[in-house]
């Protein structure tokens, strides 16, 4: 029996490492083994490798390991709760010693110690999506968050006229990115004249935002449109909107695609849409360039798209593409 | 103190002690040779894994499900289970966090806030399930799980807290030579362990409860006593296991250990320990929670998708479970 265990495990781990060439290398030109000695190597850690977000990101890091000839990995906890989980993968890779790691990590404060071992090897830490705040960084690639929210705004200022009221509806209290979303929103608001009669926190959850979302239509019945610092929000405010036979521009962030598929059918007013492919592509980018000995600027800003019913399609196809 | 009886009189339908001894240090071996023969195929398969660095890698992170599956253990002999262990230490930690970090105060009183917390979630428990009669522990835990998961939320509204002082980070975080200083404390809470489970009147206690605990009840051993013990056992384990987790991030974070019972009840039933109680060890139960660490060690060093490991983690959990089935047809047929 317990040999038959023994067999079992051993198997199960030929088997898988008879595998473990495709998720990695997929895109790469060439078997990942043949000369992969004097190409630099990177390892990529994201939150999760599980969701379309993150697959983007993947996506975006493995075009570049293809574009720039790097013999790279891309890997990440099953979900973006296992925070331990990713501290271990982050170790696991320090073991096989790559010229750079690119990271954004789930709990950054949980992340510093090891990103610490990084740094006694000599190897450097690039954030992607994520700010860590570490000293130790060599840079920050993400989207600024403020500016985003600025642009979500005027994108909903422009479908209302001066003197409409209008609702906020941000994530969890406390989660620095939707915060900045918010606030940047408001400002962009008040500033074209726009009343704000709500500002309620939804835990960037779907359910959550439209028990809000049915709560602001009981005490302001008169709101005419709505921020939500991301999409999953701006979909739940949107079922809850529909449920009262209303029509309001609800305007979301983020640009996933079922926020895309809903901008299509023409029930969402628009997004704020990241560029999740970009910050995987950039990631690996200026890892490179930091491995060859270039200096980077400490902090780079990845755009954002304004998506509306004029141009969602082609987002939806470049998407589909790079995930194919 | 009451008389202590002996094992063939509280489970008369057991097998002969003698004979169920032998039966475990050979279901233990087959662990152990499985846990060696795991580590033989990833040498092989990755240079990178039969290294001084990696093989303390593993020390490390095996060292908070250690502690944790060894209160599992400790329940499941009893025939019982708690469900509560995660969040038992994330609501630990995050009381820490704020006693240490927030207020300042001592660190030692901090680390004896962080175990206290966790003995008293654990005395809880013991007590929902004997004073409240409670059908099942599965039941009492289930609710402790939920409790403390929510008020280590509420703590800080959700928000991490780091920068924890030396004193705190120790245990999880020194290491004495090449080894790091929680695995030591693994090993000392198991040698402890081991030698309260065979050789005192507790240890068997426990057994005999798990085996028949009708009969324990009726042999005068103190059931409602013992079971608290080892539900608060199993807190106080689940809080230091925090401990060394925050010691290795150097953070506390609400969702810290979720999930966790599950990889604790996996070790424990790997290491040949038996659901229906009565039966296992504590070495068999380090064995098994080394066993989830190498596998995911090794398949993190061979690039196999998170999605895929937990596939292999829950293969490896169905195959040991049912081999557990087999043994007891077995010894039932005999």
């Amino acid at each position: 029996m317990k040999r038959a265990l023994s067999l079992l495990l051993a198997l199960a781990m030929i088997g898988l490492a008879g595998c473990r060439g495709a998720p990695a290398g997929g895109d790469a030109s060439g078997s990942p083994e043949e000369g992969a000695g004097d190409k630099p190597e990177i390892v990529v850690v994201l939150k999760t490798v599980s969701s379309q977000y993150w697959r983007f990101v993947e996506a975006g890091a493995k075009q570049a390991f293809a574009d720039l000839g790097v013999n790279g990995t891309v890997i990440g906890p099953a979900s973006e709760a296992q925070v331990m989980e990713q501290v271990n993968m982050l170790e696991d890779a320090l073991s096989r010693n790559p010229d750079a790691l690119v990271v954004a990590p789930i709990q950054p404060s949980t992340a510093i110690p090891v990103f610490e071992r990084y740094r006694e090897k000599g190897i450097p830490v690039i954030l992607i999506d994520t700010d860590a705040g570490w000293p130790g960084q060599t840079t920050f690639i993400g989207t600024d968050n403020a500016t985003a929210g600025r642009q979500g705004g005027e994108l909903l200022a422009s479908m209302l006229q001066p003197g409409d009221k209008v609702a906020l509806i941000s994530g969890a209290l406390g989660n620095p990115a939707t915060d900045a979303r918010i606030k940047g929103a408001k400002a962009a608001l008040e500033k074209a004249g726009m009343v704000v009669v709500a500002e309620q926190p939804a835990d960037s959850d779907k359910a959550k935002a439209m028990a809000v979302m049915e709560n602001i239509l009981q005490t302001a019945p008169d709101v005419k449109g709505v921020f939500c610092a991301n999409d999953d929000m701006a979909i739940g405010a949107l079922r809850a909107i529909e449920a009262k036979g209303r029509k309001l521009p609800v305007i979301g962030t983020d640009g996933t695609l079922e926020a895309l598929e809903a901008i299509l059918a023409g029930s969402l007013a628009g997004t704020v849409a990241q560029r999740p492919v970009e910050m995987g592509y950039k990631g690996v980018e200026y890892a490179l360039k930091v491995v060859k000995g270039e200096t980077i600027p400490r902090r780079i800003t990845v755009g954002v798209d304004l998506l509306t019913r004029d141009n969602a399609a082609e987002k939806i196809e470049f998407l589909k593409q790079i995930t194919k | 103190m009451s008389p202590v009886p002996t094992n063939a009189a509280v489970a008369p339908d057991g097998p002969p002690r003698a004979r169920r001894l032998s039966e475990e240090v050979r279901h233990g071996l087959g662990a152990l040779l499985g846990l060696l023969l795991l580590c033989l195929v990833l040498t092989f398969l990755s240079d990178k894994f039969f290294t001084l660095d990696n093989l303390m890698n593993i020390a490390r992170q095996s060292s908070v499900n250690s502690l944790l599956a060894l209160g599992m253990l400790l329940t499941i002999l009893t025939a019982g289970i708690d469900l509560s262990v995660g969040s038992v230490l994330a609501l630990s930690i995050m009381t820490m966090g704020v006693v240490v970090v927030q207020w300042q105060w001592n660190p030692f009183v901090g680390i004896a806030v962080c175990l206290g917390v966790g003995t008293f979630l654990g005395w809880l428990n013991g007590l929902m399930l004997t004073k409240l009669r409670l059908p099942h522990p599965f039941i009492s835990t289930l609710g402790t799980m939920n409790i403390a998961r929510g008020l280590a939320l509420i703590v800080t509204g959700a928000a991490p807290i780091a920068g924890f002082p030396e004193a705190v980070q120790y245990v999880g975080r020194a290491f004495a030579g090449p080894v790091p200083v929680s695995f030591l404390l693994v090993v000392a809470m198991y040698g402890l362990f081991h030698v309260v489970l065979t050789r005192t009147a507790t240890g068997r206690y426990i057994y005999a409860i798990g085996s028949n605990r009708e009969a324990a009840r009726l042999a005068g051993i103190p059931v409602d006593r013992v079971l608290i013990l080892v539900y608060t056992l199993s807190g106080l384990l689940a809080a230091l296991a925090g401990l060394v987790l925050v010691g290795r991030v150097n953070s506390a974070y609400p969702l810290a250990g979720l999930g966790y019972e599950l990889d604790a009840i996996a070790a424990v039933i790997i290491g040949g320990a038996s659901f229906f109680g009565g039966v296992g060890t504590v070495w068999g139960t380090l064995i098994g929670a080394l066993i989830i660490a190498v596998l995911r060690n090794g398949l993190n060093l061979l690039d196999v998708a998170a999605d895929l490991q937990t596939v292999v983690i829950g293969a490896v959990i169905i195959v040991a479970v049912y081999l557990d089935v087999l043994r007891q047809r077995s010894r039932k047929g005999a």
